[in-house]
């Protein structure tokens, strides 16, 4: 038996060079949305990079700050009013800066951000980072993230292989002890860790009463909602609390308005879409305009409208599948390519490639169902 | 008025007695067009077509016998006048109706029309996606003894292009008899063919006529195959000129 996918595939195959055009042109859209959209995710998960790795259920900023990489500080007394609530187990205050690192190889200088964290237990997820606490306390010894870009310079590789090195970080000589992985984004380049004393030598015009970030850990069982609202009362107005997670949302809220990342990657994945539904079309339609002859001998003989739509759509769903599989790889690759260009990561999640697999599909069945109202248009008497 | 589709009486050709018509025309009258640009093309067209008759249709370009093919095989709508095919009043057909009728007939069209990328013998056998009580190992083998029938046993898995004409105008014919149909409409089956094929294919024809009492009507100009009418109707300028027994 000849069912409508069969016709389909052995009209699809029969001539080679068309289906590789077509196939292309699935295989250029494919790789298109998912590159798009990828770099995308990536420029939000690389912004909150850091902020994923607060520890503490709250968290406490000036009402002026807009992102933290820009924070505006607030008294640190008011942070300490916290523990006073039952239900707080322990703050922490952390100092957030940009400073200008001396690329000792190149003599350029670059902006990086720096934190000053105090390393014993912090309210942080950065591994690494307190089993160095005893060289930290040493005067003006930072730690380096080793995600930072390139140009610094080969600080990882240098690291390593002398356990140290110097270099001058706003004109005032620094020694890098050691490197923790946390990375990077599109408004930071690199990244110092410090102790909060070092991190007060290095900016002699701020003190360690202005606080940029403040952690709450909040004890076991308790409702970060309601303790929210609780110990802002204990701020009054010149702090602000919010949930760890708001502040991830928050940090990406902010780089969605300031870059317009949502309408040039947006657009990449829908220029994608329109090619890729553009080439369909025109191979589909075309198969359709060649064998109108025979379509019509078809009805004539008795073959509905809808089996025609079956065998077009099939037709679609093909091409869908062998285009969506090289472009797959392709995009793959891609990430690859643009996380070792850029220096930030860039990978595939399987939300994204199914979310791209349905919009292939739609794509495809869209062009399908376009063209194959020309084949249903074939009037059987004209066979005469 | 909903009328639903009449299932025609098991008319199997086989059977005798009073032979009822497989073909009932009476008083058709057909035009292409509308208002200031409407044409008629068929003018009071009257006539019947037995069991087991092979009639033949001529007549000069213009005189509207392939138009009334199309009413006949319910590829075209009639609007004037009555048309009744293997028992299914097709002036008063549904689209359900008329493309079921359709696939009760054999149509073998002047262009063969076979698709380019099947095999000889997939191009018969996609002739039974329509019939979908029989399987698919009896869809194959009818496909294949059929193409037999018509002298291409050795070709069934050949494409269309390694064909000439005249095979592939062959795979058409087993292609439009290979579901065993109730009347057979045939539009210048001969025209491609040279005089052994066109002989071997209205043989084949005229066979299945006197055994199955299959019914067919054949628009021809060919005067080699004449001689196997029972009938021969003659039309010109969209009426019947003539009806003579052979």
């Amino acid at each position: 038996m000849i069912s409508s996918f069969l016709l389909a595939w052995r009209q699809l195959t029969h001539h080679k060079m068309k289906l590789a055009v077509a196939s292309a042109g699935v295989v250029v859209a494919v790789m298109l949305m998912l590159v798009q959209l990828g770099i995308r995710q990536g420029a939000l998960d690389n912004s909150v990079a850091f902020t994923r790795r607060v520890t503490g259920q709250l968290v406490v900023v000036s009402p002026r700050t807009k992102t933290i990489f820009q924070a505006a500080s607030f008294p640190r007394r008011l942070l300490y009013r916290l523990p006073s609530h039952p239900q707080v187990s322990r703050v922490q205050e952390i100092y957030l800066s940009q400073a200008r690192w001396r690329n000792p190889w190149t003599y350029r200088e670059h902006p990086i951000s720096v934190y000053g964290i105090e390393p014993d237990r912090p309210l942080l997820n950065l591994p690494g980072y307190s089993e160095r606490a005893a060289e930290l306390r040493l005067r003006d010894h930072v730690i380096f993230d080793r995600m930072s870009r390139t140009s610094f310079g080969p600080v990882v590789e240098t690291v390593e292989r002398d356990g140290s090195m110097e270099t001058e970080v706003n004109h005032r000589r620094m020694t890098v002890v050691g490197l923790i992985e946390v990375g990077i984004s599109i408004t930071t380049d690199g990244n110092l860790y410090m102790t909060p004393e070092n991190f007060l030598r290095l900016f002699p015009g701020r003190t360690l009463g202005a606080v940029d970030l403040g952690v709450v850990e909040l004890k076991p069982g308790a409702d970060p909602q309601a303790m929210r609202a609780e110990l802002q009362q204990l701020l009054g107005a010149e702090a602000v609390v919010i949930t760890q997670p708001e502040l991830v949302l928050a940090e990406q809220t902010f780089m969605r308005e300031n870059a317009p990342i949502d309408f040039i990657f947006g657009m990449g994945a829908a220029v994608g879409f329109f090619i890729g539904f553009v080439v369909v079309y025109q191979i589909l339609y075309t198969e359709v305009t060649n064998h109108l002859p025979q379509f019509a001998t078809m009805k004539a003989v008795g073959f509905t409208d809808g089996f025609l739509l079956r065998v077009v759509l099939s037709q679609a769903l093909i091409l869908s599948i062998l285009g969506y599989v090289p472009g797959f790889f392709l995009a793959l690759w891609l990430y690859g390519v643009a996380t070792k260009a850029i220096q930030m990561p860039f990978s595939m999640t399987l939300g994204r490639a199914v979310m791209v697999g349905s919009f292939t599909l739609l794509m495809c069945g869209l062009s399908a169902a376009i063209a194959v109202r020309k084949a249903q248009s074939a009037n059987p008497a004209d066979v005469f | 008025m909903e009328l639903e589709t009449l299932k025609y009486p098991d008319v199997s050709c086989a059977a005798s007695g009073e032979p009822p018509s497989v073909i009932r025309a009476r008083r058709i009258n057909f035009s292409f067009g509308s208002g200031e640009l409407q044409k008629q093309i068929l003018f009071d067209i009257s006539f019947d077509v037995l069991k087991g008759e092979i009639v033949l249709l001529t007549g000069p370009s213009g005189s509207g016998k392939t138009t009334l093919l199309t009413l006949i095989g319910a590829l075209r709508q009639v609007n004037e006048g009555e048309l009744t095919v293997l028992s299914r009043p097709l002036h008063r057909a549904t689209k359900h109706d008329l493309i079921a009728t359709r696939r009760d007939l054999g149509f073998i069209f002047q262009q063969h029309n076979l698709l380019e990328f099947l095999t000889a013998r997939q191009n018969v056998e996609l002739m039974f996606e329509l019939h979908p009580d029989v399987t698919a190992a009896e869809a194959r083998e009818r496909s294949v003894r059929m193409l037999r029938d018509v002298g291409l046993g050795d070709r069934l898995d050949y494409l269309p292009a390694r064909l000439s004409g005249g095979q592939k105008q062959r795979v058409a014919v087993a292609r439009a008899l290979v579901t065993a149909p109730h009347l057979i409409l045939a539009d210048e089956p001969t025209s491609a063919l040279d005089s052994q094929s066109g002989r071997d294919v209205v043989n084949l024809l005229q066979q299945l006529a006197r055994t199955r009492g299959c019914p067919v009507l054949m628009v021809t100009h060919d005067t080699r195959v004449l001689d196997i009418a029972d009938r021969i109707i003659h039309m010109e300028d969209g009426r019947i000129a003539s009806a003579v027994a052979t």
